[in-house]
């Protein structure tokens, strides 16, 4: 079986020989280059073409957001796992609208990584709990601030079942498969549960997902 | 502290330039009723010297009456001596009548002459009463004596004596004609002397007056004239020395901005960086470990907690000092984590709301409104009291508008100034912005920054 290629990005030379050796300890996964910032990983990637680039956000020259963005524009097929100190939404949804399929805080990194570079390299979300915890607390926080109802409780349970489904990174068709749908039916369930959450967008219900504790 | 003394040196008047006031005030003073007092007494000399004149023409003129009302006397008498003469007796008793009458005339007219008379003029009356008691005591005899003597030696005596006589009356009352001219010019003369001497000494008080004068004049001027030099010279000073502070105060805030960046990245690359390979390594020593040395996994665990708390903390230092989501996000990013993280920590829910931001804002222009937004909401938190705040930032066709405002119990703004609101102000006066505070006990607070944006050239350096 092919091993999974990895690409490190991280300023830290410390923080690369840390991951690599976590990425070499796993039987498919293999390091296939390293870069020490932003603009080095975009070139890195377009020569080396990795399965996953495991990116850090907060990178000098170019940093993590903007590197990922490009390589999602040139190589579709390459996913990336962003890296990162913050927890808070701000930085996740950034995150998700470059690209990034997976958000790791850096705290965790050791323990999540490998399952990361997997969920990732299939095309599945993945976060690190911590960055569900935060999101939760602050959405609750909100709703308790300002009265607002959850609006989860809006949806039927068809609906939440799509919700997972879409968080999880799977396509209308798949879900149609899976739920033995049509795919016209799949996507009005689609379009009602983003009306119902007022989200815009894939990156933003992903991000609600992993608030609610859905996907992780 | 420099600043104190400058102020107490201002507030001190100088002693040289108020004793120069008085000096002033004095001279100035003494001059005006100098000249006061020469007009006044002007005044009086000529109205004066007015009243003399007339006194001396009425003189005059009385005394040139007198004497040609005495001459005509004399006259009538000679004619009426002459007439007695030659009458016929029966018709001399009323012509006898007629000449005691004219004497008793020319006796009162003599003695009516004015009285105030010098030596000369009474010597002269004198004279003439003389010639007239001559005449008289001819005339006297002439009629004493026989009719047809009298009529015999009548002719004789009168072309004899009486014309000479009357001859002498006329020159003495010529001389005394001539005497009253005389001591008219006189007095006309010694007028004019005194208005001379007046005339004299009063262009000399204007004169000195009008000098002095002028020389305060000069003088006030070029003592006016240095005062105005020194008050520019100072003005030019201060408005250097504002204008060097306020270099000064700007070249801090950007020393501060780039010491805390400086910091900030010693903090995330040197321990931080230290800090997680630490993590990774404990982490990867757990995985490896075997379950038979529990002890060693509870130091394990320990040890990565005190990490993680240390990597915690060094993190929250470096991101006050400098935002990194500034430099990864954005300053809109930044902003919406500001927002909430001021709400994870406090009671204030703050809602944050951009419009028309744009993307590459220059770095300057984001570290302010991020600190002033910064500050705003730190402020809030610790005074205000308030449930909830609002940020937002507009970009309109000029300017960034910043606003933060709050639903606290607020403040007097014109009274409560603190160092924090200075700080907002000064960044953002050196973007060439304006800045106001509205607020009012119990109104809540609203901070509003309006940055021109694209920055006009030459705004900063």
């Amino acid at each position: 079986m092919k091993k999974t290629g990895v690409l490190l990005a991280d300023d830290h030379t410390l923080i690369r020989a840390g991951l690599r050796m976590v990425v070499e300890a796993q039987s498919d996964l293999s390091v296939v280059g390293e870069a020490s910032n932003g603009r080095e990983a975009v070139g890195m990637a377009e020569a080396l073409k990795p399965d996953v680039v495991v990116m850090d956000i907060g990178m000098p020259s170019l940093n993590g957001i903007e590197a990922a963005r490009e390589i999602r524009k040139t190589l579709p097929d390459t996913q990336i796992v962003m890296l990162s100190m913050h927890s808070d939404e701000g930085y996740v949804l950034r995150a998700l609208k470059a690209g990034a399929k997976a958000y790791l805080l850096k705290d965790s990194a050791e323990a999540d990584l490998a399952q990361a570079i997997r969920a990732a390299a299939a095309e599945k979300s993945f976060f690190s709990p911590a960055v569900g915890k935060v999101l939760l607390e602050d959405y609750m926080r909100k709703l308790q601030r300002t009265g607002a109802e959850d609006s989860y409780e809006l949806l039927s349970p068809r609906e939440r079942e799509i919700l997972q489904l879409v968080a999880e990174g799977k396509s209308s068709k798949e879900i149609a498969a899976l739920l033995n749908l049509s795919v016209y039916t799949v996507e009005t369930h689609r379009a009602h549960v983003m009306q119902k959450l007022n989200v815009h967008g894939i990156p933003e219900l992903i991000l609600y997902a992993v608030r609610k504790g859905i996907i992780s | 502290m420099t600043i104190r003394t400058a102020e107490a040196d201002i507030a001190k008047p100088l002693p040289r330039s108020s004793r120069l006031r008085w000096l002033l005030l004095i001279v100035g003073g003494t001059l005006l009723s100098l000249l006061l007092a020469s007009g006044i007494l002007a005044i009086r000399f000529l109205n004066e010297m007015h009243t003399q004149q007339q006194i001396v023409s009425h003189a005059l003129a009385a005394r040139t009456q007198k004497l040609s009302g005495l001459l005509l006397s004399v006259q009538s008498y000679n004619d009426a001596v002459q007439q007695f003469v030659a009458l016929e007796q029966a018709a001399r008793k009323p012509a006898r009548q007629q000449l005691d009458r004219l004497t008793v005339e020319i006796d009162s007219d003599l003695k009516r002459y004015p009285t105030d008379r010098d030596s000369t003029e009474a010597e002269l009356l004198d004279g003439m009463q003389n010639v007239f008691t001559q005449q008289r005591t001819l005339y006297i005899s002439v009629l004493a004596a026989k009719p047809d003597e009298r009529r015999r030696q009548a002719l004789k005596l009168i072309s004899d004596r009486m014309v000479p006589l009357q001859r002498q009356i006329l020159g003495w009352s010529g001389k005394l004609q001539t005497w009253n001219g005389e001591r008219l010019q006189h007095a006309d003369r010694a007028l004019v002397t005194e208005f001379g001497s007046l005339q004299g000494g009063l262009s000399r008080v204007l004169s000195i007056g009008f000098g002095s004068g002028l020389l305060l004049v000069l003088g006030s001027m070029a003592y006016i004239i240095r005062l105005e030099r020194q008050t520019h010279g100072r003005y030019v000073q201060l408005a250097q020395s504002q204008h060097e502070l306020q270099r000064l105060s700007s070249r801090l805030v950007d020393a501060q901005e780039t010491e805390r960046r400086s910091l900030s990245r010693e903090l995330h690359d040197g321990i931080g960086q230290a800090l997680g390979a630490l993590l990774v390594d404990i982490g990867r020593l757990s995985t490896t470990l075997t379950d038979d040395r529990p002890e060693v996994r509870t130091q394990l665990d320990n040890m990565k907690s005190v990490a993680e708390t240390t990597l915690l903390s060094v993190r929250n230092i470096a991101l006050l000092l400098r935002p990194s989501m500034l430099d990864d996000l954005g300053l809109v990013a930044a902003l919406e984590w500001q927002g909430r993280e001021v709400s994870r920590r406090s009671e204030i829910e703050v809602s944050v709301e951009s419009e028309n931001m744009p993307e590459d804002l220059p770095d300057e222009y984001g570290i302010c409104i991020y600190r002033l937004v910064q500050e705003a909401l730190n402020n809030a938190v610790r005074h205000s009291g308030a449930r909830n705040a609002k940020v937002t930032v507009e970009h309109s066709a000029r300017a960034i508008a910043v606003q933060v405002s709050d639903d606290g119990r607020g403040f007097d703004p014109t009274r409560v100034r603190g160092l924090g609101i200075l700080g907002m102000e000064e960044r953002v006066h050196r973007l060439g912005g304006t800045f106001t505070v509205r607020s009012q006990p119990g109104q809540g607070v609203a901070i509003t920054a309006n940055l021109p944006f694209p920055p006009a050239s030459g705004n900063h350096s």
